[in-house]
């Protein structure tokens, strides 16, 4: 029975070439961006599952609320892990990452930048499966001084991973022992670091002070033990450490400072949710982001339905030519089950040639995804263990899915009005036909509408005046390299003729220099009135360099020695100050732990707010203040031939320092790189748009030969009687384009309120235009129009003769 | 072998009661060959297919081998038909993507018969109907009246006790027809398979050992040969 029904099938999808080719090239399109995007998710929620313990590690997290703003940062403070193991029996073993810039790393005679270090505590290995291929696990990183390193840096640096017990030479001046080799860690992995310090290195890692907070703290639980338990005991720990540092440097008790609003609030996350769920301050590196996880998963749910539809609408169009064949049938005796049967397994073996396009479509695709999505995909035998399964129900939910319709619809069927030829006639407007093309076009009306803003956005982003200027700017980085004659380099450079200004700090809005600090209005601390802010160490060429405008007072000035003592702020500080005119007013800033030393600065200069961070928040609190800060150099250039001008810097820095790495950028380039995953996003979305509209087409474009063909007799005698081809292709075209007017009214509010909600993430934003969903709309029409007229003008051109004379 | 009683066939259209079978009464008996003739739209298809079960009556009782078939359920109905009755159609309605071979085996399936008993008995049909060679073509492949050929052995494979044919001939040119006629009255004849037909040709009609007129939906007359 059932090779019968194979039979059948394969033979009338042969028959009908066309339909077929467009059915299984729909779907397997819409599986292969499935697959893909399936891929990708399963990639993002693979994050540091690698772990053995992933269950049982989670990090410590510190929610801090101090002067006015409230922030969570993925640090503690350096004594917390000694004091959790020591005070909680369920803590294992806790340990700290410190990350703290890059080092240059000698080689041979030549100095490479590298950027992967990390400061770890000896435990590191026995908490995280980091194996090592040589070397001992448990004492690795018990000494000053001494690097556990990477496979892939064992194999770059000295081209063997044997190199326990060989020394790298840090930054020209230190030499650190090579204590073991750790296998690459894997992509998936939040911690990302290809040298390990030993913490014992950093004289900070001992300080016992809970007020800072620099480390990254990771706790192993021990079996068993529930981690919401241990959390309600943290903010008793909290006081107890806190309130005697307070007392010495605000003079305030822990009581009397949550009164205030002020808080210090332990709490973990788990280490598997980091990568997804995390975004704090000082996180170890830039995490993913579930709401892009939940946005894939939807658009693969889109193209999967859009898919999906168009396969039983062909079905279904194509089978009531296929109404005589279940009359005959039923004639000879099946049962209704039987035809059911036989149209299920004919939508199986579609779907089941289509899987398998699809499948290599995704694997053809796999490159140029990884390139838009910025990962490293590949199908390898792991992938098999969830892929095969996967594939299977697949083939069987779709299937059963997409054949059901036809074969309920057509099953019930009865024969006689079948043979008499009924049934064509009563078949032309199937509500559920319209249904689902009005479902197909509003979701490619919605992804078209969701484009367009994202697109939008995206260039606003690009085109907003920040406040400052950041165009024709190179940034020169990491002038530590030379040392104290960074400034010399700062002055060679601004003789040039090609520069206008340059600036030396590493504090520039498109670097991640950034230094929080309270200043408080009296001298005497008050925290009542302290201002929660970002204090930035500039030099008196900052402001003109980056073309920030002042709104009153003054820049520095070289000319004025008191300017060392002097401070710009911006608006929003002023607002925040809430002062009448903050100029020549005083802030201070404690100078020690104690905080039996102040330091008073007074405001010059109050300057227009220009965005340092991204779009996506207001502008706070910014102050600055002249000190040498060498992270960067950014230099104001006149001339076009920015090529010949990178060339003569960079000639400029090896007369001065000719072992040491150039390392230079653009900032307008780094700027763009902020919004990279808005722009892999967009490029993303774009071709996933493009690709649900191609299927959405495809689908239209059958349907509209089949509605053509149903009415080929028809068309005949309408020529006959005169009609002329235009009239004929809007009598066809018509009954499709009021399909998408509708999807239009569908769509619209849905996608304008979706991306509403989108544009809320950011703080400045373009927000939704008319004509952005008036060119979805019209867009749409026109695109379902070209697709159907394509079948239209086909059918209208048909010799009547032709189309008249078999009946 | 079965017999209808008042029968009538109404159907609705616009509000209008349109009749087209009027208190048929018809009884045939196993072994006979009745051929059923009338003008176009007298009800003639209407009346075949009641008897055949693919259409029900709107009034009157049918009763079939000793059964009444106004009182069954769907399923016993459709199993009945499926062990006494074979369909013959004007437009052959065979399956166009299935040989000649695979059309004749279809009705086998449908009645869960092993592969290799299917086998035997497709190949003796073949064989009677002298198709053999034609076997893996398909309908389009053939003429009119090979295809005929092919459906009359598809509606005997289930060896059923009565055929009913609605014009077999009417699309096959008159040599064609004879061809069939002369079938049917050996089937008749050899196998004492009952046989109604509908026909617009007297001579084909005269195949038959009796003729019914249909008129407007009644049976005009009755005539043994
Ligand atoms: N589904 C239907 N609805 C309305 N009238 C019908 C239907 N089927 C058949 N008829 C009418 O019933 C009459 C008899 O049809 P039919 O039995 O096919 O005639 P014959 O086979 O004798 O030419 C015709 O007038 C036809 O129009
Ligand atoms: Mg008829």
């Amino acid at each position: 029975m059932f090779r019968n029904y194979i039979k059948t099938a394969f033979r009338s999808l042969k028959k009908n070439k066309g339909f077929t080719l467009i059915n299984v090239l729909g779907l397997a399109l819409g599986l292969a961006i499935c697959l893909l995007i399936v891929f990708y998710v399963i990639d993002e929620m693979s994050y540091d599952r690698y772990n053995l313990n992933a269950d049982r590690i989670y990090r410590v997290n510190n929610d801090i609320k101090f002067g006015g703003s409230e922030n969570s940062y993925a640090v503690a403070p350096a004594p917390m892990a000694a004091a959790l193991q020591a005070e909680f029996p369920e803590v294992e073993k806790a340990v700290r990452f410190r990350q703290n810039g890059s080092f240059r790393v000698k080689k041979g005679n030549q100095d490479i930048q590298e950027h992967h270090f990390i400061y770890a505590d000896p435990d590191v290995f026995s908490v995280f499966t980091f194996p090592m291929l040589s070397g001992d696990p448990n004492t690795a990183l018990k000494d000053p001084k001494a690097v556990v390193i990477t496979e892939r840096m064992a194999n770059k640096y000295f081209n063997s991973t044997n190199v326990v017990g060989k020394t790298l030479l840090l930054d020209d001046t230190v030499n650190f022992k090579i204590t073991g080799v750790i296998k690459d860690i894997p992509k998936q992995s939040h911690i990302n670091a290809d040298f390990f310090i030993s913490m014992i290195t950093l004289a900070e890692s001992k300080e016992p002070s809970w007020l800072n907070n620099n480390f990254q703290t990771y706790i192993l639980l021990k079996p068993g033990s529930d981690v919401k338990v241990l959390e309600s005991k943290f903010p008793k720990m909290v006081k107890e450490h806190v309130d005697p540092q307070l007392q010495n440097v605000i003079h305030m008790s822990y009581d009397d400072f949550t009164k205030t609003g002020s808080y210090f609030k332990l709490s973990t996350i788990a280490l598997k949710r980091i990568h997804l769920e995390s975004n704090m301050q000082a996180e170890l590196g830039p995490n993913g982001n579930i709401r892009y996880v939940y946005i894939f998963l939807a658009i693969a749910l889109f193209i999967l339905l859009i898919a999906c539809v168009n396969f039983m609408n062909l079905s279904t169009a194509r089978s009531a030519n296929r109404a005589r064949e279940v009359g005959v049938r039923k004639v000879l005796g099946s049962a209704r089950k039987h035809l059911i049967a036989q149209f299920l397994a004919e939508s199986i073996m579609v779907t089941m040639v289509s899987t398998i396009i699809a499948l290599i479509i995704a694997w053809g695709l796999l490159p140029i995804f990884n390139q838009m999505a910025g990962k490293e995909l590949s199908i390898s035998m792991q992938s098999l263990v969830w892929l095969v399964p996967a594939v299977i129900a697949i083939i069987l939910v779709i299937g059963c899915l997409a054949g059901s319709y036809p074969a309920f619809f057509l099953s019930g069927f009865q024969p006689i009005e079948v043979l008499k030829g009924k049934l064509a006639a009563g078949f032309k407007g199937g509500f559920l036909r319209s249904f689902l093309v009005v479902f197909q076009f509003s979701i490619s009306i919605f992804l078209i509408i969701g484009t367009l803003v994202i697109y939008n956005q995206l260039k606003y982003i690009q085109n907003k005046d920040l406040g400052y200027n950041r165009s024709h700017i190179l940034v020169v980085k990491n002038l530590y390299a030379l040392g104290n004659q960074a400034k010399t380099f700062k002055d060679e450079i601004k003789q040039m003729p090609e520069v206008a200004n340059a600036t030396l700090t590493g504090y520039t809005p498109t670097m991640d220099y950034r230094n929080s600090n309270s200043l408080f209005q009296t001298a005497t601390l008050d925290v009542k009135n302290a201002l929660n802010t970002q204090m930035w160490y500039v030099d008196e060429d900052y402001v003109n360099t980056l073309d920030i405008k002042m709104i009153k007072g003054r820049n520095f000035s070289k000319q004025m020695l008191t300017d060392s003592l002097a401070m710009i702020i911006n608006e929003s500080a002023a607002k925040k100050l809430g002062l009448a005119d903050p100029l020549d007013k005083t802030l201070y800033m404690p100078l020690d732990q104690q905080a039996k030393h102040v330091k008073g600065y007074h405001i010059i200069g109050i300057m227009k707010d220009f965005n340092f961070n991204t779009l996506r928040e207001n502008v706070s609190s910014l102050t600055m203040v002249l000190g040498e800060e060498r992270g960067a150099l950014s230099i104001r250039v006149k001339s076009a031939d920015m090529p010949a001008f990178v060339s003569r810097v960079e000639k400029q820095w090896k007369s001065i320092n000719p072992n040491q790495q150039f390392e230079y950028s653009f900032m307008d380039e780094d700027f763009d790189a902020t919004y990279r995953t808005e722009q892999r996003m967009g490029k993303i979305f774009v071709s996933f748009t493009s690709l649900a509209i191609i299927i959405a087409c495809l689908g239209l474009f059958g349907l509209a030969a089949y509605a053509a063909e149903q009415r080929t007799k028809e068309i005949g005698i309408r020529k006959v009687l005169g009609a002329g081809v235009s009239s004929i292709v809007a009598m066809l075209s018509l009954d499709f384009i009021k399909l998408v007017l509708i999807s239009i009214v569908i769509a619209a509010p849905l996608a304008w309120f979706a991306m509403h909600q989108w544009l809320q993430g950011y703080a400045y934003r373009q927000n939704i235009q008319w004509w952005v969903i008036a060119l979805a709309g019209v867009g749409a029409i026109v695109i379902a129009f070209v697709t159907i007229s394509f079948q239209s003008i086909k059918a209208a051109l048909i010799n009547p003769v032709k189309s008249l004379r078999s009946e | 072998m079965l017999s209808l009683k008042n029968i009538s066939k109404y159907y609705q259209a616009g509000g209008n009661k349109i009749s087209v079978l009027n208190n048929v009464n018809l009884d045939v008996d196993a072994g006979e060959f009745v051929s059923i003739m009338g003008p176009s739209g007298s009800g003639k298809s209407t009346l075949l297919n009641i008897i055949g079960m693919l259409d029900e009556p709107s009034e009157g009782y049918h009763y079939f081998m000793n059964e009444a078939v106004h009182q069954l359920k769907e399923k016993s109905r459709s199993a009945l038909y499926k062990e006494y009755i074979g369909f013959v159609f004007q437009a052959y309605h065979l399956i166009d993507e299935l040989t000649v071979y695979e059309n004749i085996e279809t009705p086998l399936i449908y009645q869960n018969i092993k592969s290799a008993e299917r086998k035997a008995l497709v190949a003796d049909m073949l064989d009677r109907f002298q198709i053999v060679g034609k076997k893996d073509l398909f309908p389009a492949q053939l003429s009119g009246g090979q295809q005929q050929l092919v459906g009359i052995a598809r509606a005997l494979i289930t060896k059923p006790r009565l055929i009913l044919a609605d014009e077999p001939t009417g699309n096959l040119n008159s040599k064609q027809g004879e061809e069939i006629m002369e079938l049917f009255r050996k089937l008749n004849k050899e196998d004492k398979v009952t046989i109604i037909q509908v026909t617009h040709s007297e001579k084909n009609a005269e195949y038959g050992s009796r003729i019914i007129d249909v008129l407007d939906g009644k049976i005009d007359s009755s005539r043994n040969l």
